[in-house]
This record gives C-alpha cells, sequence and structure tokens, in this order.
C-alpha cells in the first residue's frame, strides 16, 4: 500500500503537501464493499425466517416534509454529481469536470446554509441531536428512539462533518482558480494550498465512505420504508410503532 | 597616409581553425584523469544556506568531492559588489551554492540530486522601485539594497509617495546617490522653445554568448593550468590568480578561442566561475571540467543593467538642445555593479552637446542576474529612448531630423562629459553626411509615413557613441635569429580579430611581410604582456599603441646596433624588406635575422636584460623576466594619452511596420562608423554588422525575462530570450566608414564595438515611433504586442514604469 | 533539492521497432512509461532537464509504413513521422493543401524541421515556461498555476478556454489541420481508430495532463487530408515575436470554397490562443454565403474574438487574433 499523502516541490523546490493519495480511494471503496458485505451476511444469517416486519398498510403518518424532502435530495444530487466529477479525472475519465464540480459544489453550499439556517429555527433541532443516552439506545432493547435513531443521528452528524470538511475546504480551493467571478490570485502559500488539498481530499474519502453506507442502509429491506418515507414523506403508524415511541415523536397524520 | 598593413584586409590565422572547427574552445580541453563538475545552484532568489547535508552523494561512486563556499571562503565571504565564486547567501536564483565532481556529469547530476541543502528563505525584490518605496524588500546581503562607492552596501529608501510619483510619471523628488551638471540648466530650460518631458525604462539583457563560460583546470608542479574563456588573455589571468590564490607566476591561463565575450569575459571579477574548477582540482587533485549550460551562462553570465528614469530635454528655437534633465535608477540585479546610468548622461552630453546637463542617478539592486559590462554601459541604452525625442524636437521645431543631429552633434575641439574632457577628434556631421548621403535619407523623406494597406513606411536615423581607447598598457614583440617577428599579444580571440588587428601595428613599424610574423597568444605562458581587457570598444586605440611602441623600441635599437656596428648614427637608418639599412646607402645594413643575432649576441637592454620601461606591470615583467636573454625583444609601456578618443556611428534605417500584427520588416539600413583610421576593414564591417544585430535586439527582442512572483528567470534559453534571427535582420547592412586619423593613435586607430549597437537601436526605434506617428513608447525593447496594444488601444495590466523585463 | 540545470541525458531505455507491430507492442507493454520519440525535438529538453522521467523511449523513425506522403481515394495521407521539411516541400502538399505546406515551413527553424515531424508537432507538449521549468503545476500533476495570476509572465498563454491550465497549443500545423478537417489515424494493439483533428486535441477541461486524445499505447501514426477541401482558397498567417525559431503568438489557418468572391464554405482556426487549435465556427456560419470584403473582415474579427478572456499580459492576443481573421477572411 502506498502513502497516505502526496508530495511535491514549490516553485522553489522545497518540498510541500501536494493532497491525498489517490490510491486511498481504492482502499476506501474495498474497505466499505468488504464492511458492508460483511454487514450483509452477517443480517441475512441472523435474519428470522418469518419475519414479522410492520406493515406500510393504514394510518400514515408525516415523516419528512416536502421541503425537508427537496433538500434532501437536492443535497444527494448534489454531492453524488461533486463525488463523481472530483473522482472522474482520477479514474482516467476525460470529462470537463471542473465547472460541473463547483457549481455543484456552490449549490450544496448554499443548501447546507440554508438547511443549517432552517434547522436552527424552522425545524425541530432538537430530534437530531446526540445526547449521552443515545449512546445507550443500541443497547436497550426496550428503549425506542424519538424521530431519529442512534445510527440515523450519528450517520447525520458524521455525514456533517465531513460535509463542512468538503465544502469549507472546496471553497478555499474555488477561490484559487478563474471564475466568472473573479480571477485567481495565486495568493494562497503552496503549503497552505496542499494542506486544503489534502483536508478536501481525505473529506472526499471518508464522503465517499459515508454516501456509500448511506446508500447501503438506505436500501436495506428493514430499512426501506425510511427510503420511501424521504421519497413520498410518509411512513405507516405501524412502521412508527414498531421502531419510534410515539411519546418521543409526535408526527402529524398524513393526507 | 600609405600604409602597408593598415587599411588593408588579411586573413587572420586562426580562421582555417574556425572554419575547420579544429581549433580549441575550453570544453574541447581534456586531460589525464579529468573529472567533471556540475553545481548546485540556488533556487530561491534570496535566501540563506543554514545546511549542506552532501553524505548520500558523496558516498556515491564515482563522485570525487564537493566545494562550498566555506571551502573557498574559510574566513567569511567578501563583501562587495560582483559574483563571489561560491555562497551560502544566494541574492538571485542561479547563483551557484556548491560544486561536485564526479566520474562523468550524469554521475554529478545523479549526486547532486542527492544533496539537500537546508534554505531560510529571505524577502526578495524584483523591481527596484519596489525596494526603493519604504518597507520594501532588499536584495543585498544584511537586508541592504545599493552599494555606494567606495563605502560598501547600503540602504536607499523613498517615501511610498515619491516612489507612487514617479511611477506616475513625475520627476522624481528624492535626492540622487550620484549628481553631476554642467552648465545653468535653469538658463536652458527657459531659453526653450520645444520642452519634452517623459518617464522611460529600459531592460536588463543577458548576453547571448555561444560559448558558455565553461572551463577545465589542473595542477602541475605547483602551476594552475586554466583552460578558460576570455576577452584578453593577460587582463583576464591578472585578476583570476587573486581569486584562486595563485602567485601570478604560477598561473598558465590558456583560450585559444572565445565564443563571445561582450565586457563580461574582460575581467576576472566578471567572470570569477571561472576559478571553481580550479578549486575543485587542487581540493581533490584531479584535472576538473566544469561545463556551465546554457541556463546557467544566464545567471551566471549576468546582463545589462535596466534601467528606469525620467528624462526632460529642451531645445531652443534653432534646434540647440539648451538643457537635458536626466534621472535615472539603474537596476544593479543581485550582485550590484555597473555604472550605467552615468554613462548614459556622458552619451546625452557628447552626442547633443546640450548648453547645460543635469544627471542624477541611483543604483538599486534586485534578486535578479548580476549586472556589469556588456557591450556599452549606458550609451547604449538610453540610445533608443533619446532618438525620438531628437526627432519630436526636429518635428515641433520644422527643423529636419538631419539638421538637428547635426546642429547638435560633436566636432573636433568640442569637449563633454562630468569632466568637460575634449575629444582627440571628432568628425560626427561627416559621418551624418555620409550616412544620408549612402542611404539616400533625403530622397527617402517622401516615403516617411506612407501607407500601403496595412503596412506603413517609418524612417529612422539614430547614433551611438562609447569612449573607444585606453593607455597604460605594455607590449613586448621579439625576433629569433631567422629574422621573423614575434608579437606576444595578450589581447583576446573573440571573433573580431583585434588579436591580429592590433598586431598589424608591430608588422607596419617594422615593414615586416605579414606571413613572417607570429602571433604568440593563446597561452599566457607565451610570454605575454598586460593587455587592455579588450572591452569598452577599446582594443584598437589601446593596443595599437602598445603594439607600435613595442615594435618602435625593437625598430630603434636595431637601428642602434646597425649603426654602432656598421657606423653612423641610428637616424641614419630605416628599414624595409626585412633589413635595417642606412638610407644613403641601402646596402649597407644588416638583415632581419642578422640584427637579431646581433641582438643576441650584445643581451642586456637589446634582449630585454636591462633598461626595462619603469611602469611595466607585474605581469608584463614576468613575462620580459623569462624571455630575457633568450631573442631580440622591443619592450614597451605605454604612457596615458590625453582627451576622450570617441567611437561614433550613425544609422539609417527604413521599416515597414504592419498596423495589424505589431510587425515590421527593416527593408534598408545603413550603419558608419567614425572611428579614426580602419585598422582592418572586413574587421570593421563585421563589428558593425554585429553591433546591427544587438541594435535590433534592444530595440525590439531581447530582455531578461523574469517571473515577478516568484523571482525565477524565464531567460533560461534563446526561447524567452529572444535574439533576433536572421529573418528578423535586413539581408544586407550598408556599412561605411569616415577613417580620418586620430591623432593620439599611433596608426590613427579608435574602436567602434560598442557604438555599432547603439546607433542601430536609436535609428530603429526612432523608425518605429515614426511609423506610429510619433508615439513613444519610451521602452526597450518594443515588442510586437506593446505595438499592437498601443493600436487597438487594449492596455496591459503591468506596473506603471516596471522594466519590459517583467512584463512578459 | 531541485538543480534548476541539468542540461544531461539521463540513463534510459531505447527501443528502435522498424515494424508497427512492434512498436504498437512496446507501446501496450510500456504504457505511460513508454516515450514516443520521432523528431525529439520536444524530447531532449525535458529529459536533460530532468523534469520527465520516462522509463524508456520508443523510437518511431526507422517505422517505414508510417513515413512519407501518399494519395489516397479520398484525399492525401500523411505518415506521422513525416518530417516537417518534406510536408512544406512536397509538391502534392504545395499544391492541394498549400495552407498545411505553409504553416510546416515555418515551423521553428530549418534544422528543427528537417529533423521534426508532423506527429510530433502535433503532439509536443505545453509551451508553458513554468512547465518547461519542471514546476509542480496542475500540468504536471500538481495544485497550482504560476503563469495564471496577477504578476505572473502569461504574455504566451489562453485567451480562450483555461481550465486551470493556461497554456496554449503551440503547433503550428494543428490549426490547418483542423480547418483542413483532417482526420487522425490512431493505431494500438487493440486495432486502429480515426477521429478529426478538431477531436484529437483536447483541453485542459477534459484532462490538464494531456493535450491530445491518445491514449496510453496508442500512437497517432498518420493524418488524411479530405479531397473534400483539395485547392480551396487558403490563408495561414502566423504572429511570432521572431520570423523563425519562434512559437506563434497567434497564427490563423482558414479554409474557404470562394465562388465569384462569395464564401461558399469556409473552416477557420486559429493557434496559440487556447489550449487546442480553436475552430470558429460562429465565423465559420457568419461568413458562409457572403462576399469577401473589408466590412465582412472586421465582422469576423470581432466574431472570433467574442468571449475572449485575456489574462495580465496577453490582452494584445484580442486585437491581433481579430486582425489575423479579417485579414483570412477578406482575402
Amino acid at each position: 500500500m502506498g502513502e497516505i499523502v502526496r508530495y511535491k516541490r514549490d516553485v522553489w523546490g522545497e518540498e510541500v503537501i501536494l493532497g491525498v493519495s489517490w490510491d486511498l480511494l481504492w482502499v476506501v471503496a474495498v474497505a466499505v464493499l468488504v464492511l458492508l458485505a460483511a454487514h450483509a451476511i452477517v443480517m441475512a444469517a441472523l435474519a428470522k425466517k418469518d419475519l414479522d416486519r410492520p406493515t406500510a398498510e393504514g394510518r400514515r403518518v408525516v415523516r419528512h416534509e416536502s421541503i425537508d424532502r427537496t433538500f434532501h435530495w437536492l443535497m444527494a444530487v448534489s454531492i453524488f454529481v461533486l463525488i463523481f466529477t472530483g473522482t472522474a479525472p482520477i479514474l482516467g475519465l476525460r470529462i470537463a469536470w471542473l465547472n460541473i464540480h463547483w457549481i455543484s459544489g456552490l449549490l450544496l453550499t448554499f443548501l447546507i446554509v440554508a438547511h443549517i439556517i432552517r434547522s436552527m429555527f424552522w425545524q425541530d433541532l432538537k430530534s437530531m441531536l446526540l445526547t449521552p443516552k443515545d449512546f445507550s439506545e443500541p443497547f436497550d432493547s426496550t428503549s425506542k428512539p424519538g424521530k431519529y435513531y442512534f445510527e440515523q443521528k450519528g450517520m447525520h452528524w458524521a455525514a456533517t462533518v465531513v460535509v463542512l470538511a468538503v465544502i469549507v475546504t472546496g471553497v478555499l480551493m474555488f477561490m484559487q482558480i478563474d471564475t466568472p467571478f473573479w480571477n485567481r490570485t495565486n495568493s494562497m502559500p503552496e503549503d497552505q494550498l496542499g494542506l486544503v488539498f489534502l483536508l478536501h481530499g481525505l473529506s472526499t474519502l471518508a464522503l465517499v465512505a459515508l454516501a456509500s453506507t448511506h446508500i447501503y442502509f438506505a436500501l436495506r429491506p428493514e430499512k426501506i420504508f425510511y427510503t420511501r418515507s424521504m421519497l413520498a414523506g410518509w411512513m405507516s403508524e405501524d412502521e412508527m410503532a414498531a421502531n419510534h415511541d410515539p411519546a418521543k415523536w409526535t408526527p402529524k397524520e398524513a393526507e | 597616409m600609405a600604409y602597408m598593413h593598415i587599411g588593408k584586409d588579411f586573413v587572420p590565422p586562426d580562421v582555417p581553425g574556425k572554419v575547420t572547427g579544429r581549433i580549441k574552445y575550453a570544453e574541447d580541453y581534456t586531460r589525464e584523469g579529468m573529472v567533471y563538475s556540475r553545481l548546485l545552484t540556488s533556487p530561491i532568489p534570496h535566501a540563506r544556506v543554514l545546511d549542506i547535508d552532501a553524505s548520500e552523494a558523496l558516498a556515491m561512486d564515482g563522485v570525487f568531492g564537493i566545494l562550498t563556499a566555506d571551502d573557498v571562503y574559510p574566513d567569511g565571504e567578501p563583501q562587495s559588489t560582483g559574483l563571489k565564486i561560491l555562497t551560502n547567501e544566494p541574492t538571485l536564483v542561479g547563483e551557484p551554492i556548491l560544486a561536485l565532481a564526479a566520474i562523468d556529469e550524469k554521475t554529478a547530476e545523479t549526486a547532486i540530486s542527492r544533496i539537500n541543502v537546508t534554505f531560510e528563505r529571505l524577502p526578495f525584490v524584483l523591481d527596484p522601485l519596489d525596494s526603493l518605496a519604504e518597507g520594501g524588500a532588499n536584495a543585498y546581503p544584511g537586508d541592504q539594497n545599493t552599494f555606494v562607492f567606495r563605502q560598501g552596501f547600503a540602504t536607499e529608501k523613498w517615501t511610498e509617495d515619491q516612489v507612487a510619483s514617479f511611477r506616475a510619471g513625475n520627476e522624481p523628488t528624492a535626492e540622487a546617490q550620484q549628481t553631476w551638471s554642467l552648465g545653468d540648466l535653469e538658463a536652458g530650460f527657459a531659453a526653450s522653445e520645444f520642452v519634452y518631458e517623459t518617464t522611460f525604462t529600459t531592460a536588463g539583457y543577458p548576453h547571448h554568448s555561444m560559448e558558455p563560460r565553461s572551463a577545465m583546470a589542473y595542477w602541475e608542479d605547483g602551476k594552475l593550468y586554466l583552460h578558460g574563456t576570455s576577452q584578453s588573455l593577460t587582463a583576464l589571468a591578472d585578476g583570476m590568480a587573486p581569486i584562486i590564490g595563485v602567485p601570478k607566476e604560477d598561473i598558465v591561463f590558456i583560450n585559444a578561442a572565445t565564443g563571445g565575450g561582450f565586457g563580461q569575459r574582460a575581467r576576472a571579477n566578471s567572470i570569477p566561475s571561472m576559478a571553481i574548477p580550479a578549486k575543485l582540482s587542487q581540493k581533490i587533485n584531479r584535472p576538473v571540467m566544469m561545463r556551465i549550460t546554457r541556463e546557467e551562462e544566464f545567471t551566471i553570465g549576468g546582463a545589462r543593467q535596466g534601467f528606469q528614469g525620467w528624462i526632460k530635454a529642451g531645445f531652443k528655437p534653432d534646434g540647440v538642445m539648451s538643457a537635458c534633465d536626466l534621472y535615472i535608477i539603474s537596476d544593479n540585479g543581485g550582485k550590484g555593479g555597473g555604472g550605467d546610468a552615468s554613462s548614459a548622461a556622458d552619451c546625452i552630453d557628447v552626442l547633443y552637446q546640450p548648453d547645460a546637463l543635469r544627471f542624477r542617478g541611483t543604483s538599486i539592486g534586485s534578486n535578479t542576474a548580476h549586472r556589469g559590462a556588456q557591450r556599452g554601459p549606458g550609451q547604449n541604452q538610453i540610445a533608443p529612448i533619446i532618438a525620438p525625442i531628437l526627432d519630436k524636437a526636429a518635428d515641433a521645431l520644422g527643423i529636419s531630423r538631419l539638421e538637428i543631429r547635426k546642429i547638435n552633434a560633436p566636432r573636433n575641439g568640442d569637449v563633454a562629459g562630468p569632466r568637460q574632457t575634449p575629444f582627440t577628434s571628432a568628425y560626427v556631421p561627416e559621418s551624418l553626411d555620409m550616412a544620408t548621403r549612402q542611404f539616400d535619407w533625403e530622397g527617402r523623406q517622401a516615403r516617411r509615413r506612407q501607407r500601403n494597406g496595412s503596412k506603413v513606411i517609418g524612417l529612422g536615423l539614430g547614433q551611438g557613441y562609447h569612449n573607444a581607447g585606453r593607455s597604460g598598457m605594455d607590449g613586448i614583440v621579439t625576433m629569433g635569429t631567422d629574422g621573423r617577428l614575434k608579437i606576444h599579444n595578450g589581447v583576446g580571440n573573440l571573433g573580431t580579430y583585434s588579436y591580429a588587428s592590433t598586431s598589424r601595428a608591430a608588422a607596419e613599424v617594422l615593414k615586416m611581410p605579414w606571413e613572417n610574423c607570429d602571433i604568440l597568444n593563446v597561452r599566457t605562458d607565451n610570454h605575454l604582456p598586460i593587455t587592455s581587457p579588450q572591452d569598452g570598444s577599446n582594443s584598437i586605440f589601446t593596443n595599437t599603441r602598445t603594439m607600435f611602441g613595442a615594435a618602435t623600441d625593437m625598430l630603434n635599437k636595431m637601428k642602434e646596433i646597425a649603426a654602432t656596428d656598421l657606423g653612423g648614427d641610428p637616424a641614419d637608418y630605416d628599414v624595409s624588406n626585412e633589413r635595417v639599412h642606412q638610407i644613403a646607402d641601402e646596402s649597407i645594413g644588416y638583415t632581419y635575422a642578422e640584427v637579431a643575432q646581433r641582438a643576441t649576441e650584445l643581451g642586456g637592454k637589446f634582449t630585454g636584460e636591462a633598461d626595462l620601461p619603469e611602469e611595466l606591470a607585474e605581469w608584463t615583467q614576468i613575462s620580459v623576466s623569462r624571455l630575457a636573454g633568450s631573442a631580440f625583444m622591443g619592450v614597451y609601456h605605454d604612457p596615458r594619452h590625453e582627451g576622450n578618443p570617441p567611437g561614433f556611428t550613425v544609422t539609417c534605417c527604413e521599416i515597414e511596420l504592419d498596423l495589424e500584427t505589431g510587425k515590421y520588416e527593416i527593408l534598408d539600413m545603413v550603419t558608419i562608423a567614425e572611428s579614426g583610421t580602419i585598422v582592418h576593414p572586413q574587421g570593421m564591417e563585421n563589428q558593425l554588422v554585429g553591433g546591427a544585430v544587438w541594435g535590433i535586439g534592444l530595440s525590439g527582442y531581447e530582455r531578461h525575462l523574469y517571473d515577478p512572483q516568484n523571482g525565477l528567470p524565464a531567460s533560461t534559453g534563446y526561447w524567452q530570450s529572444k535574439v533576433p534571427t536572421y529573418l528578423d535582420t535586413p539581408v544586407k547592412i550598408g556599412t561605411g566608414w569616415v577613417d580620418l586619423p586620430d591623432p593620439e593613435n599611433p596608426v590613427g586607430a579608435r574602436g567602434i564595438g560598442e557604438p555599432s549597437m547603439g546607433a542601430v537601436s536609436a535609428a530603429l526605434t526612432a523608425a518605429i515611433t515614426d511609423a506610429l506617428d510619433g508615439h513613444h513608447f519610451a521602452t526597450a525593447p518594443i515588442t510586437a504586442d506593446m505595438i499592437i496594444n498601443h493600436l487597438a488601444g487594449t492596455e496591459e495590466n503591468a506596473a506603471p514604469l516596471a522594466q519590459n523585463n517583467f512584463r512578459g | 533539492m531541485v538543480a534548476t540545470s541539468h542540461d544531461v541525458m539521463p540513463d534510459i531505455e531505447l527501443y528502435q521497432p522498424t515494424d508497427e507491430a512492434n512498436a504498437l507492442a512496446l507501446a501496450n507493454t510500456l504504457g505511460s512509461d513508454g516515450w514516443l520519440l520521432a523528431g525529439g525535438q520536444d524530447t531532449f529538453g525535458w529529459l536533460k532537464d530532468r523534469n520527465k522521467a520516462p522509463g524508456a523511449m520508443i523510437e518511431l523513425t526507422q517505422i517505414d509504413a508510417w513515413k512519407g506522403i501518399r494519395e489516397t481515394a479520398d484525399g492525401v495521407e500523411i505518415g506521422a513521422v513525416t518530417t516537417l521539411t518534406e510536408i512544406a516541400n512536397n509538391p502534392i502538399i504545395r499544391e492541394r493543401y498549400g495552407v498545411l505546406a505553409q504553416a510546416a515551413g515555418v515551423v521553428a527553424s530549418p534544422q528543427i524541421r528537417n529533423v521534426g515531424t508532423l506527429g510530433g508537432n502535433l503532439n509536443q507538449d505545453a509551451r508553458c515556461w513554468y512547465y518547461r521549468r519542471g514546476l509542480d503545476c496542475y500540468r504536471a500533476g500538481g495544485n497550482i498555476c504560476y503563469a495564471d495570476s496577477p504578476e505572473g509572465l502569461n504574455r504566451e498563454h489562453a485567451i480562450f478556454g483555461a481550465s486551470r491550465c493556461v497554456a496554449v497549443s503551440p503547433s503550428d500545423t494543428a490549426p490547418t489541420l483542423v480547418a483542413l478537417d483532417a482526420t487522425m489515424v490512431i493505431a494500438s494493439q487493440n486495432g486502429t481508430r480515426t477521429m478529426s483533428a478538431q477531436d484529437f486535441f483536447i483541453g485542459p477541461d477534459r484532462d490538464i495532463r494531456s493535450m491530445t486524445a491518445l491514449d496510453d499505447g496508442e500512437i497517432l501514426t498518420a493524418v488524411r487530408l479530405p479531397a473534400a477541401w483539395a485547392n480551396a482558397e487558403f490563408y495561414f498567417e502566423k504572429v511570432a515575436d521572431r520570423n523563425v525559431w519562434d512559437f506563434a503568438l497567434t497564427s490563423v489557418a482558414a479554409v474557404m470554397k470562394v465562388s465569384g468572391g462569395t464564401i461558399e464554405d469556409a473552416r477557420i482556426a486559429c493557434g496559440a490562443v487556447e489550449c487546442v487549435p480553436r475552430r470558429l465556427e460562429a465565423v465559420e456560419n457568419a461568413i458562409r454565403g457572403q462576399q469577401r470584403s473589408d466590412e465582412l473582415g472586421a465582422r469576423a474579427g470581432e466574431l472570433a474574438v467574442e468571449g475572449a478572456r485575456p489574462l495580465n499580459y496577453n490582452n494584445f492576443k484580442v486585437p491581433l487574433m481579430a486582425n489575423l481573421v479579417a485579414r483570412a477572411v477578406r482575402g
């Protein structure tokens, strides 16, 4: 296995960080595949044959408002586009990726900022907060979560950290290229620039891992109703009762 | 005067070797056991070396050792202008840090890549005006930015407002480092009908010598043998010995041919890098060849100073230049050196004889190539700036452009310069007449600014000047018993044939057929006298004086021997047909072989053992002492001459400028020299044409490009440092010369090297300005992009008053 | 430690295949480690300065099948290792595709043209001096462009289509091939593929490390000039600082079918203004069916430079390009 960090010579010949070693992309890909495959196998082995899954029939409650779902899917699309356009040149695809990349990055940045503002004033931020009690939740079969269970909150906050790292470093990198809004200045010292590239690369790798994991769980049979709820907005009362504590989360009834 | 040799074409003895390729340059030599040296040069424009870890390199097979500044300067590096051999505080990218010797160059390169040098980066500056402004970085060690003559490094600062005002095109208000003036400037401007004022810039430009400054050295029996490149052997070796730390009698400098010098191979302190193989050879006890790459030639080789200046010139209604006020900031590069700015003012005073002139100048360092001698210090930089100003004055005053130059031209008896030195002779109106007649200047005026589609005709008239002669050197001639004349000549073989042309003066004195003359040069152990360094247009004046003097000494000795042996008075004797004989009866006399035989028998002063001139230089004394007693000898020390022997040129040119591409074609060009008696017409023509190409380069092409953000030189080869090519120069450049003798030279000769460039640059820039309806760029070079931008009204985003070196 | 000047060839394997199969096999085996060597004019500088370090060179000049100029049913095919001098002097090229002969005849200098090949000229790397200095810029795999900055020396750089890297296509022949609608023949062990000259050149937006669409293991073996544009009206002009031994500041190659002064069809491309030869389709559309005139030329020039985004020191390329296109169009 090669190195984690790539180095280069700066304009005066001194060694500085260039960025992350993209060999790690393969490491991440293989690691995620192995872990998720292992998870799938274990889950398949543990699965009860006559699994009594909650039914989607019956009364429905609102899990995600349409605006939240729009936010989610726009973020998902922009992240997917960012990952694709960012990794395409590494994978040897000759596409004009940069403009799409930064436009998607700007979109994501806008969405993130908007989401942060909404979450603080218009959404139930507390429902996503991780408290010490949440950490015992996976080990307590008697306790059911509110709107989001521990793993969902964990995924959300991990994604939050990683996406913020990606967009902060991405914006710094964006400022180093020519855009319709400004001409580049070459003002960032090369060692700092390398550090930004490294952090962007590392957070990209983490994002690839998180996105893959997220998609995997979204497609798991026992979780697919969450995915449906992110598409259609609702979940059944039966699904709610089986997985969530109405005392902690009181959704509206779906129309 | 009817001469036997002077003014006649001949084949210099090095020509066959150059045509066949048999002549040897420094790189062509080998020595048993020779190893190869390569340099590790600074990648940083200004830094301090903290540590050199060469352990991995030194452990490699085939690596013999390294040489660092600590080896060369155990007591600390000298704090003076000029290049050091090696340094621990490089002040420009490309400055040598260390040299490594290995079995071959490939191994040396690989070894160098394994040396780890730890640098501390120091602030650097590329534009002298940035350094001049308060708070700006300083180029030199000790956070200093200028070098004051006889005082050392210092710091010069203006207020930011003063710099900004200068950049904005105004007269600098800060006090200058150097000032001199003549006449009443205020009265001069008051009397002016036309006053023109502008800021201007000129670019530093590199040498482009065909032969890089490679050198090979070895030590044998305590003597150093150094194969190198130079403009004059003894002048260079004389200064190289102390740099290496070897007594003058123990250095043998070998240099059969030099592929271009142009000033920087004249003196040891401008090409000290040749000491590196000598020191390295001494350290590792093997012959060392150090080949210099083309890229290194740009940084080790140095460049001309660039100017950022302000000029104000006033002209009276009759066209007389009544006042000229000049303020120049000269870019002294990473190492200091060069007094170009004052020479620029001197040149204006010489060529246009203003009633009043004031020069103010300040030299500021920048972390760029070191600056120094290069075909005209100041005179040539100012030539393309001043010529269009003359034209503007002429047009404004309704005087022809030829007439205004004639009105202001220097003449016999005139004086010029800060010390108001009289010319030894001056025939500028005659050269203006000759050039314009040969070019049909008047006849072509009808075509001036004529349009043909997108093309327009421009006409330009330019003048060049440089002081063209020195004195105080020595001469030695000897004659063996075979009667052949041996001319010991330290003048280098640059391609100008001056070493041979100056030798002709000795042959002339003795009326010796050229085929019976042997020029002893190539190696300093050929007992060479000290000669002038063959820079500053001075060779022909300076060294014909010494050659003539040495031969005259021999002639007098011949007459004395003949008179003593054969009767009569020495004054009764003359020479002809290789005999010294009585004038009255030519049958009474000696052949040269016989008189040489007699001289050897007599010894004493006839063979250099007694009665030598008292003022002989140390180098000459060494040579004479080694020759003493072995052959009939004429030896001479040249006393100082009186006055300023000038070299003048006048150039006329016609161009056709394409207004859509910014390109121009030089349709015709004539350049005329006024440099006394012409010794070697073919050599003269070569000088004029070669200088013309340089002038074309100065006006249109050449600049030492630097990246201002990082201090990197872009000029690392001929791609980004553009010398004009055959297709950029006229097919034929007409030449001619006034050919009137100068009284201060025994054969009437004065030099021409530098002026041949200036006049062409002046004429070409004047023609470009003419074609553009008088638009004065006030800069050199003027490149196609600048012309297009001007015509299209587009702006480039260069800093105001930035030299062209930083606008690539 | 960076030494700025090496000027010494490193040890390197040299393969000299004499037939196509061997060359393609070597190219396939060596992949990105194999350096295709023709005239060597864009090779030895890189290697001697040790700024590129390929594992081996594959010399292509001994493969006769890739040399020479042949007439075909649909025009002319030029082997990629044909020298520029041969192309410039070839009677067929001079007679039918004079624009290419003219462009080949102004590449660099006579000495370079005598050994430099068409393939080499088309495949030569970017001529940004920062990149050529061996700096780790974007094009060299780094994360910065030194030329595109407020103080960078970018007089010779792009006014169109820059994407991080602002270097331009330095080839004199490339614009003429785009204008002539030439077809590039590309061989590999997997067979032969063809593509238009216009598609052959790619910008930094698509691949910042390569200026052509060639993949590892592929070799440009020939260029086909279509009969459709033979004997058309041609215009080529290269403006450089020097009249010989220099790269274009801007060049224009125009190929037009003109009848009675009316432009029936045209293809125009400019060199040295973008990383690829810049095809001027908007100009072509605007002049098609129009009578050649000074006014048309001026309009074409204005249209040609629409959208130009000059850097600090290459503003001049905008009027220069407009003027050259105007000249080409007005006749």
